[in-house]
């Protein structure tokens, strides 16, 4: 393709875009509010894993040694769980620990604390963590079976039901998103459509003077590409002025929930609606024109 | 060279365009195809252009055989033919220099082949001074120069036209007439459907009468052989 025909190219598709001004518009629209669910989505899943993420780090099963068993007992299982595969980490804190930890937990329940600074009723343990959160069971598990553990207690269930509704999420929302694809390609094959049709004598006179047909075809594959584009543009224009405006509200409201970063939702959520566009509006162009330019 | 042999058409709702038909055309000639509205004359140009396939038998102009080429490889023919139609079939929104440049753009020709050729050509065909002109702005004759402009500004080999006076008056038919003697004076093969039955006696060409689909009559220096 010489640069000639690049200028043609470039020209036709900004002629077709201009003719119909509101078809275009109205399949920009189209494919931003179908590309903004999509980021919805994306936004969403991006935070269920970012909360999933660090609820891991959380710890995840609490072991309890039963009382006066010696050090070097509770030193020896450690060592042994940290070489399970499934264990991610452990680490051991005696009850003198839990209890420091308990008493920055709650700083203003001092009258507890002057009663267990006399005889401390907690218990020595580990903190637990797994590979992944279908690992707890087992883990848990083994460690009953030691004859110094006391308990095991372990949070497991929030994790996985996260991951599951991470699962639902995504499903759901793929399969909204394959809908509103199919109808904003549609909305393009028909805008696309009326460009062909209200060029159909310069088509008529390009196929007449031997023009191929990928010459005759790109302007309004270019055309397709840049509803496609512009509409990704829009949505994302959209998403990273709500974002922004989600989570400072969220800062406020429900401090405690950890939103994703900005930086990481925006680059997620444009390589989505950016692949979108240019598939919704590419293969929408390709699908317009497939029966017009045959003879 | 054009060359058909044993050429049928026969449409869907099986009418007979052609039947049998079998002639050669070579390089550099002048041609009339004479007849009856609706006797073949346009399927016979159609086939030749490809825009119409053959039931059967074969169309071949020079190295192409029309019945095997693919959709794709059919822009490689009519980059060889110039077509020119009874309606003109201009870009009304287009000036007269825009819709013969036109045709050159959209085969990549370069910037400085497009405006080298193109006034050349709207020379030929004598509206150097309207080219600035919408079609709207034109007479008949004007706009069916434009469309000879345009067929020409490829330089093909082989012109094909399907009655290009049919809307003129007689005066501007003749003008129009003496143009495409032009273009085959200048090496162009001419092969051109018409009813113009004044010009074609007077000028003397090969006349190629078809009726019914079927070639009747085939003469060298040829009459146009029906009444008004």
């Amino acid at each position: 393709m010489t640069r000639n025909s690049l200028g043609y190219l470039v020209r036709e598709a900004g002629r077709g875009l201009t003719r119909n001004v509101w078809m275009a518009v109205a399949s920009i629209s189209t494919v931003a509010i179908s590309l903004f669910v999509l980021a919805v989505f994306v936004a969403v899943s991006a935070n269920v894993n970012h909360v999933t993420t660090l609820l891991q780090n959380e710890v995840e099963l609490r072991v309890f040694v039963k009382p006066h068993t010696s050090r070097s007992v509770e030193m020896n299982l450690l060592k042994q769980a940290r070489n399970w595969p499934d264990v991610r980490k452990v680490e051991f804190f005696s009850k003198h620990e839990a209890a420091q930890q308990l008493k920055k937990e709650f700083p203003h329940q001092q009258a507890l604390f002057a009663v267990i600074a006399k005889s401390n009723p907690l218990f020595d343990g580990y903190d637990v963590y797994t590979g992944s959160a279908n690992e707890i069971p087992q883990v848990a598990q083994r460690f009953s079976k030691e004859p110094i553990i006391h308990n095991v207690v372990y949070e497991g269930n929030v994790v996985s039901r996260i991951t599951r509704l991470s699962h639902i999420v995504r499903w759901a929302g793929w399969i909204v998103e394959a809908l509103l694809a199919l109808a904003t390609m549609l909305i393009i094959v028909n805008t696309i459509r009326l460009a062909v049709f209200s060029r159909r004598r310069e088509i008529q006179v390009m196929r007449l003077v031997g023009a191929t047909n990928w010459f005759i075809r790109w302007p309004f594959v270019l055309e397709g590409l840049v509803i496609g584009f512009l509409g990704a543009g829009a949505a994302e224009a959209v998403v990273a002025a709500s974002y922004g405006w989600v989570s400072s509200a969220a800062a406020v409201s429900v401090p405690f929930w950890p939103l994703a970063g900005m930086h990481l939702v925006i680059v997620r959520t444009s390589l989505f609606t950016g692949i979108g566009g240019f598939m919704v509006g590419g293969v929408a162009s390709l699908i317009a024109l497939r029966r017009f330019l045959r003879v | 060279m054009i060359r058909l042999e044993g050429v049928s058409k026969r449409y869907a709702n099986g009418h007979h365009g052609l039947m049998d038909v079998t002639l050669t055309v070579n390089r550099g000639e002048f041609v009339f195809l004479v007849g009856p509205s609706g006797a073949g004359k346009s399927t016979l140009i159609r086939l030749l252009y490809g825009e119409d396939r053959p039931t059967s038998g074969q169309v071949v102009i020079d190295q192409f055989r029309l019945q095997k080429m693919t959709w794709r490889q059919l822009p490689r023919l009519r980059r060889q033919l110039g077509i020119v139609f009874q309606d003109v079939k201009l870009l009304p929104a287009r000036t007269v220099y825009q819709n013969v440049s036109f045709a050159m753009e959209v085969v990549g020709a370069s910037r400085k082949e497009v405006t080298r050729r193109v006034p050349q050509v709207l020379e030929l065909v004598g509206l150097s001074r309207q080219r600035d002109s919408f079609p709207d702005q034109l007479s008949g004759g004007e706009q069916q120069r434009v469309g000879i402009a345009r067929a020409l500004v490829n330089q093909p080999i082989y012109v094909l036209a399907d009655e290009p006076t049919g809307n003129l008056d007689p005066e501007t038919a003749a003008d129009i007439m003496r143009l495409f003697l032009e273009i085959n004076r200048r090496g162009a093969t001419v092969v051109m459907a018409t009813h113009a039955r004044d010009l074609v006696n007077q000028l003397q060409k090969r006349v190629i009468a078809i009726e019914s689909g079927q070639v009747v009559r085939d003469e060298v220096k040829g009459a146009y052989g029906y009444d008004a």
